[in-house]
């Protein structure tokens, strides 16, 4: 029977129905059935989320935190939320606030506290090193740790609306506008700002360029 | 294509318009006519493909599905801690409580130390009381014994009438008849210096 095709379901609107079953449940006071179909929705976001804040805030507790905050916040203000804007993007606004508060805090601690320990090549070591791999061999293991680690230490030399704007067109394949609307920043802006961040990666990790984690901390040290 | 393009790279596209047309999905007409830029932009867009696979594997790595799941039991976790209404521990207040019933009555700190000084004020005033009516009746013994002496007193060695008159008279004159068979054994001082 043709009535009895399933339609398919766009992400944002399963996204959109999710978070009005939850407001309704949340409002009917049924707490419990509320948290099992927002789980639906942590599943759904939680790596891209996940990815976004690594990124952002430069470290893995930091983002771990901020990814849970952002769902704690997004569950606590789904009153707020309309189905007008895709979750999607009203949640990574959240996200994204958190995270800029988390770089705020960190650039007031860091003016307190002792700068970062160095590895013998005088290169600051990334926790992200020491993780496990599933690299075929332990040479292409290593030469990939070194191209994350530069790439990671070029990320940390952008200015932090440049790396968000790069992240979120590049990384996630988001358009100008949806960043726009991510970030509250003009569409013409998200443009300009993702070209800068471009042209600069490029700069940092063209071969023969000195070793970018070396010139992070030189820049970072002029700043202070 | 932008007169700046024409003017100042001789007809070629920028690197800002080749990003652009990489991101945008809008290709421009020149890349179908020029080989170099046709060659730069897929020299850009390898590049921009590099970095996006060393992006999402440098966040993959450090968020492993395990991660992720005990990120999500974390996050369910602190929702049902939100929607439980907040517990009070009743410990101290409860053991504060189970003394009052204990005791039957509760007596409000303050009143204990006006007791303390009340009591204290009671003794200071009734020891001076005490000490000023019986002052004038009291023995040169009591006194002696009031100040810690330690000397035997009247009462615990009685003397004799004849013994109190030798406390007033010079021992050279003073003559016992018990001691008068040891007093002619005993030589004199004055023989014993002149008779050398």
């Amino acid at each position: 029977m043709a009535g009895d095709t399933i339609q398919p379901v766009s992400p944002r609107e399963a996204d959109a129905r999710v978070a009005v079953d939850v407001k309704a449940l949340q409002a009917a006071g049924q707490l419990d059935e509320a948290r099992e179909r927002f789980s639906e929705l942590v599943t759904r976001h939680q790596r891209r989320a996940s990815r976004i804040a690594f990124h952002y805030v430069r470290d893995a507790a930091d983002a771990d935190e901020a990814v849970q905050d952002a769902f704690i916040k997004a569950y606590t203000h789904l009153g707020t939320f309309r189905e007008e804007l895709p979750f999607e993007v009203w949640f990574t606004r959240i996200l994204i606030n958190g995270c800029l508060d988390r770089i705020k805090a960190r650039k007031r601690r860091e003016r307190w506290i002792a700068p970062p320990a160095l590895d013998p090549s005088g290169l600051e070591r990334n926790p992200a090193e020491y993780l496990p791999s599933r690299g075929p061999s332990p040479e292409e293991h290593v030469l990939a740790q070194e191209r994350r680690r530069q790439l990671n230490a070029a990320l940390a030399e952008l200015p932090d609306r440049q790396r968000l704007v790069f992240m979120m067109s590049h990384f996630e394949g988001r358009t100008s506008r949806e960043v726009s609307a991510i970030t509250g920043l003009n569409e013409s802006t998200v443009r300009v700002h993702l070209f800068r961040a471009i042209r600069r990666l490029r700069g940092l990790l063209a071969p023969g360029r000195p070793k970018v984690a070396a010139l992070g901390r030189r820049v970072s040290r002029a700043s202070r | 294509m932008r007169l700046v393009d024409t003017v100042f790279r001789q007809g070629h596209l920028s690197e800002q318009a080749l990003v652009e047309a990489l991101m945008t999905g809008e290709r421009p007409l020149h890349l179908d006519r020029c080989d170099v830029c046709g060659d730069r932009a897929v020299a850009i867009s390898r590049w921009l493909d590099d970095v996006r696979t060393l992006g999402v594997e440098a966040a993959d790595e450090v968020f492993s599905p395990e991660q992720l799941a005990a990120q999500q039991t974390q996050i369910m976790k602190r929702l049902e801690q939100l929607d439980q209404p907040a517990r009070v521990i009743a410990f101290p207040s409860q053991s504060r409580r189970e003394q009052r019933d204990a005791g039957g009555r509760r007596v409000a700190v303050s009143w204990v130390g006006v007791a303390a000084a009340a009591g204290l004020a009671i003794g200071v005033i009734g020891g001076q009381l005490s000490a000023r009516l019986t002052g004038g009746q009291a023995t040169p013994a009591q006194i002696v014994q009031s100040q810690g002496a330690v000397f035997p007193t009247s009462q615990e060695t009685p003397i004799r009438p004849e013994d109190k008159m030798l406390l007033d008279q010079n021992f050279d004159t003073v003559n016992i008849k018990a001691f008068e068979a040891v007093d002619e054994m005993t030589p004199r001082m004055s023989a014993a210096r002149f008779g050398g």
